[in-house]
């Protein structure tokens, strides 16, 4: 079937558009960091709240604060009055129930308010782009790189919008969105391929399985990247904080989630992707039997598949192991996502083998 | 009996796993720590980081098994480099021993890590939830509210509760006491362990495979037939296990071979599609069938696999040597060079010619044109057909020695016959000088490249992949935990309070489940209060 | 209860590496099994099979390089020399003056001797069989049928391969690979019972 290259030309133009709302959300994000209302607990007050904590807990019914629950206080608004953060020992103490989402996002204050709004437009519109592309080429739209870094994209941003509304991590927006809108620039311009037909080889309804979980997981780990380098950061302010070299300011650091609550999303969502990993690597390797006769042959993009596999799992070995939670499993992590970016962006360009198909020249 | 020196030997103790006491007996000790250290998670992790290590390697490096022209490549163009690497087994990496070394220990790690795992889990599936504790305020997630309900009356109730959620309960021997233990997913180690005995599923159908299998070869000129037999298989690589015998026994004839090509746009050239169609039988005088072999979609026979690789074309020639004797008349497979566009390079050898053997060095372009006196094609698909040779006369070397790849023509004992390449269009005719004879370009057919592979592992490691999968869907969406009920009596109301305790701080999501699982108690409380009417 | 239960891990997990030991043993040794084949001057490729070890060969029809058909069973109760070549094959270029020599010594005794083209070509074919004086008859198996078929009763790996059939239609001896003078000579005389004519 003939690509329509009119619809092409509309995906791109949805994209570039995507491109520039996701600016302005980051705009918007940045402004809640500068402008935005005071949160009630900052990383270096939940560490003076923990304290205070271990000294009341001989009183029975003290609060039900748990120290390490996410979705019900935290650094993140719960709909209720700032500023309550010690609760008085009372009778009668139950756990809060999540808020409704859109009202702890309007309670978040007009610029997280604007912020998410544009988020979720330049989302729409980023998504719109991915599905004219494939309505443009008669298949699923990750058939060679700029696809595939547009449809990975695509779901870092709704995966990272999910996360943001269910914990109320406002203050990550800026940090992840704005990945979204280098990676979606770098496509553009260094990596773009105009729609077209794919090689025989890739005309399979395995692209779809296989070429989709890996999207998927690619997106996910993409955010869980993002997240790991905000727990570095964050972890060593609160170690110089603690170490008594840095005082806790009113800057950016402040506004960030706790270092067990980054540490925590960081594992979820990891822990979401890695399954999606697995099922992809399989699905390719159903693919690879029918096309290329064996289901496992070495070829450099299944060895750095392989070893990103090992080294999330690495990960998640590290956390079980005393040690070597904290910043080194999330070097690990880090580590692991370097070899699927090295993997994507060079194996698949520079080295060739079966999988040359980038479309990249 | 009491051993009286025991404090004593309790204070000897050699502590915490580490290195065997000072004084060790020995061998025993030693093997004692070492599979202690091995099956750690330590050294899980050195073992993991080693084997994404190891693997670097052999995906910069040209392997053996998968580009051997690359191999030999590296050794021209690093020539001091590259016998280092080789004893080192870098180019050869997924079958050096240190390789094996290194994912057999993860494995024996693993090993020694999920059996003892699984009798504990059996073992625990037999005992109880630990007792309440006293103080639930202090646990992760808890929760206090008022109840008129006397405590025993408020413990029934809750235990009632959980044990409708899937709960195992533990009650307190005295009754007089108002407590109840609930335990929750026991499920997630049992998907963690079966996800790594999956894994070690996949290394012995891996393995199995290796063992038992085979991969073949053919290159197939359009029009002709052959079967699956050693001889017939242009290269055939057994299973340490396999024998030649497991080669099943079927016959493909390829009838006719298309590829279509994008013609127009920025991807002109590029292939669109490719179709071989075949006629197999499965057993020597069995019942034939016809199919076709496409790219991602192979032909099953006789529990082998038949895939299509590659096409080329065949270009026919007919050569009448110095006595008039037609001495060859058959289509030659050409190879694609890499120059573009199935521009092909290839041989012909005729050592059935009279007096001197001849031999030809030629190009076939499927659609040529002349740029700048270099011949070059301009589009994959045979719509301007040409081929360009050089004839040598002399010695091709075929008489005796070893054997020759048909696709390479050593000149040495040869003399050249035409000063300049000859292009020709089919039909057309060469004559060589010296009446050495004539070489006709009578036409071309196109050829196809089959792999056969038989994998008796292949089903077996999809399974344990799957299961894997499972395992850890299991592992990652169920959690381990305990939900604590105690009630007191206490002036006019008496107080109920709920602790909750996750083992592991897995996929998350308890505060949500203890929050509603804590209101759901509050009400059943107050439904009996009512009911009851204290 | 803890020893125990030791013991136990341990004793399922000997049990288990015993049996994977004990099943790789075995598999090895399976087939790694010989015939009882006797091997002719050294040379393990080319071999005697004794009577009673003799597989039937099977039967088979061609096509000559003439073009005539040409049916195996017309040589039943004949020792026949079968010996798959190509044109293309330089081991078989090697051997074929010795295959010449030998059908000329061993005719008087009424040995037969059937070439099977290989994967050729008639013009290869009839131009090799002038160059070498090869004045018995070749059956074409461009298809590898024949092949196939004998596979399936001896190791038939590659080209060349010479059999050697008795009276009875059992193969006799085989060289798989390039057969020298010698071996030929050997094979003949025990299966003819007779030597060969100077």
């Amino acid at each position: 079937m003939p690509v329509n290259l009119a619809l092409g030309h509309v995906s791109n133009d949805f994209l570039i558009a995507a491109i520039v709302i996701y600016s302005l959300s980051v705009v918007a994000f940045a402004g809640d960091f500068a402008f935005g209302r005071p949160r009630r607990a900052d990383a270096t007050a939940r560490v003076l709240q923990a304290r205070e904590r271990a000294a009341t807990l001989a009183v029975v019914g003290a609060a039900s604060v748990g120290g390490a629950t996410v979705g019900g206080d935290g650094p993140l608004e719960v709909g209720g009055a700032p500023g309550s953060a010690a609760v008085p020992a009372a009778a009668d103490s139950m756990p809060e129930l999540p808020v409704p989402p859109l009202r702890a996002i309007s309670q978040a204050g007009p610029w997280i308010r604007a912020a998410m709004a544009l988020a979720t437009v330049a989302v729409a519109a980023h998504l719109t782009a991915v599905v004219t592309r494939g309505l443009a080429v008669h298949r699923a739209p990750w058939g060679n790189m700029y696809e595939f870094v547009t449809a990975l994209t695509c779901v870092a941003a709704i995966f990272f919008l999910f996360v943001m509304i269910r914990y109320r991590a406002w203050a990550l927006g800026v940090f992840v969105m704005g990945a979204v809108v280098i990676a979606l620039g770098l496509a553009e311009t260094i990596i773009y391929t105009a729609a077209g037909q794919l090689v025989p080889a890739l005309q399979s309804y395995w692209l779809s399985i296989h070429v989709t979980a890996m999207t998927l997981a690619t997106g996910i780990f993409f955010v869980a990247a993002v997240l790991g380098v905000i727990y570095l950061a964050a972890d060593r302010y609160a170690r110089r904080i603690a170490a008594g070299r840095a005082v806790p300011g009113n800057g950016i650091m402040r506004r960030l989630p706790s270092t067990e609550q980054l540490d925590r999303l960081t594992y979820r969502t990891i822990v979401f992707g890695f399954p999606v990993w697995t099922f992809g690597v399989i699905a390719g390797a159903i693919w690879a039997d029918q096309a290329w006769g064996r289901y496992w042959g070495w070829d450099p993009v299944e060895t750095w598949a392989f070893i990103t596999w090992v080294l999330y799992a690495a990960f998640l070995h590290a956390r079980a192991t005393a040690g070597w939670r904290g910043r080194r499993a999330h070097y690990i992590q880090l580590l692991g996502f370097a070899s699927l970016m090295f993997n994507i962006l060079v194996v698949q360009v520079f080295i060739t083998g079966l999988h040359s198909y980038a479309g990249v020249s | 009996m009491t051993d009286v020196r025991a404090p004593e030997t309790a204070t000897a103790d050699p502590g915490p796993p580490g290195r065997p006491a000072r004084g060790a007996r020995g061998l025993a000790d030693w093997l004692r720590w070492g599979w202690r250290q091995l099956t750690s998670m330590r050294i899980a992790l050195v073992l993991l980081f080693l084997l994404a290590l190891g693997t670097v390697p052999g995906s910069m490096l040209p392997q053996e098994g998968a580009d051997p022209a690359g191999v030999q490549q590296y050794y021209t163009s690093h020539p001091a480099l590259a016998p280092l690497l080789n004893h080192l087994g870098l180019f050869n990496v997924f079958a050096a021993p240190w390789f094996a070394a290194i994912y057999l220990l993860l494995f024996a790690s693993l090993v020694g890590c999920v059996v003892p795992r699984t009798f504990r889990l059996a073992g625990s599936a037999r005992t109880l939830p630990p007792r309440a504790p006293r103080h639930l305020a202090r646990l992760p997630h808890s929760a206090e509210y008022a109840t008129t309900l006397a405590p025993e009356r408020a413990v029934e109730v809750a235990a009632a509760v959980l044990a409708g959620h899937g709960f195992r309960l533990r009650r307190p021997d005295d009754p007089a006491q108002a407590w109840v233990s609930a335990e929750k997913g026991y499920l997630r180690e049992v998907g963690n362990l079966f996800f790594h005995l999956a894994l070690l599923g996949v290394l012995v159908s891996v393995a199995l495979g290796g063992l038992f299998g085979y991969k073949a070869d053919r290159l197939l000129v359009q029009g002709d037939t052959f079967a699956d037999t050693a001889s017939a298989l242009d290269e055939i690589h057994l299973g340490r296990l396999a024998t030649d015998s497991d080669l099943g026994p079927f016959t493909i004839t390829l009838n006719r071979f298309t590829a279509d090509y994008i013609t127009s746009g920025a991807q002109r050239g590029q292939p669109a599609s490719f179709d071989a169609q075949v006629t197999y039988t499965a057993q020597p005088g069995g019942p034939s069938h016809v199919d076709h072999l496409e790219v991602n979609r192979p032909l099953s026979v006789d529990g082998a696999k038949v895939y299509l690789i590659g096409h080329g074309y065949a270009p026919a020639f007919r050569v009448t040597d110095a006595r008039g004797q037609v001495v060859y008349d058959s289509p030659t497979p050409f190879i694609a060079a890499p120059t573009g566009n199935l521009l092909s390079d290839g041989v012909v050898k005729v050592p059935g010619a009279q007096p001197e053997q001849l031999g030809f060095t030629g190009v076939f372009v499927p659609t040529w044109v002349d740029v700048g006196g270099t011949l070059q094609s301009a589009f994959p698909a045979a719509e301007n057909p040409a081929v360009s040779l050089i004839a040598y006369a002399g010695n091709l070397g075929m008489n005796s020695g070893p054997p020759q790849s048909v696709y390479e023509l050593d000149t040495a004992g040869m003399h050249r016959l035409t000063a300049e390449p000859q292009l020709l269009l089919p039909g057309q005719s060469l004559k060589l000088p010296g009446g050495q004879g004539t070489i006709t370009f009578t036409g071309y057919v196109p050829w196809v490249s089959l792999a056969i592979t038989h994998d008796p592992g292949q089903v077996p490691a999809l399974v344990c992949g799957i299961a894997a999968l499972g395992g850890l869907l299991l592992s990652f969406m169920i959690r381990r935990r305990r939900v604590f009920v105690r009630a007191r009596a206490g002036g006019p109301t008496g107080t109920v309070q709920v602790g909750g305790l996750a083992r592991t701080d897995a996929s998350g999501g308890f505060e949500a489940e203890f929050a509603s699982l804590a209101a759901e108690l509050r009400s059943a409380h107050s439904q009996h209060e009512d009911s009851e009417g204290s | 209860m803890f020893r125990t239960k030791r013991r136990a891990v341990v004793l399922v997990a000997a049990v288990i590496t015993g049996a994977l030991l004990v099943v790789v043993l075995v598999a090895g040794w399976a087939t790694s099994g010989k015939r009882d084949v006797t091997d002719v001057d050294g040379n393990p490729n080319a071999v005697l099979y004794p009577a009673g070890h003799r597989p039937l060969a099977p039967d088979f029809t061609g096509t000559t390089l003439t073009g005539s058909r040409l049916s195996f069973s017309s040589y039943r109760g004949r020792v026949v020399v079968v010996n798959f070549w190509g044109s293309w094959c330089v081991p078989c270029r090697a051997e074929a003056a010795a295959l010449a020599v030998a059908a000329q010594q061993y005719a008087p005794a009424g040995v037969a001797f059937l070439g099977v083209d290989v994967r050729d070509t008639t013009a290869s074919a009839e131009a090799f069989t002038r160059s070498f004086d090869i004045t018995y008859p070749s059956v074409s198996d461009s298809s590898s049928q024949i092949t196939l078929d004998f596979t399936a009763v001896v190791p038939i790996a590659g080209t060349p391969t010479t059999l050697v059939i008795d009276r009875t239609g059992h193969i006799a001896g085989a060289v798989f690979g390039q057969a020298s003078y010698t071996e030929l000579n050997t094979i003949l005389g025990q299966v003819t019972g007779k030597a060969a004519a100077r």
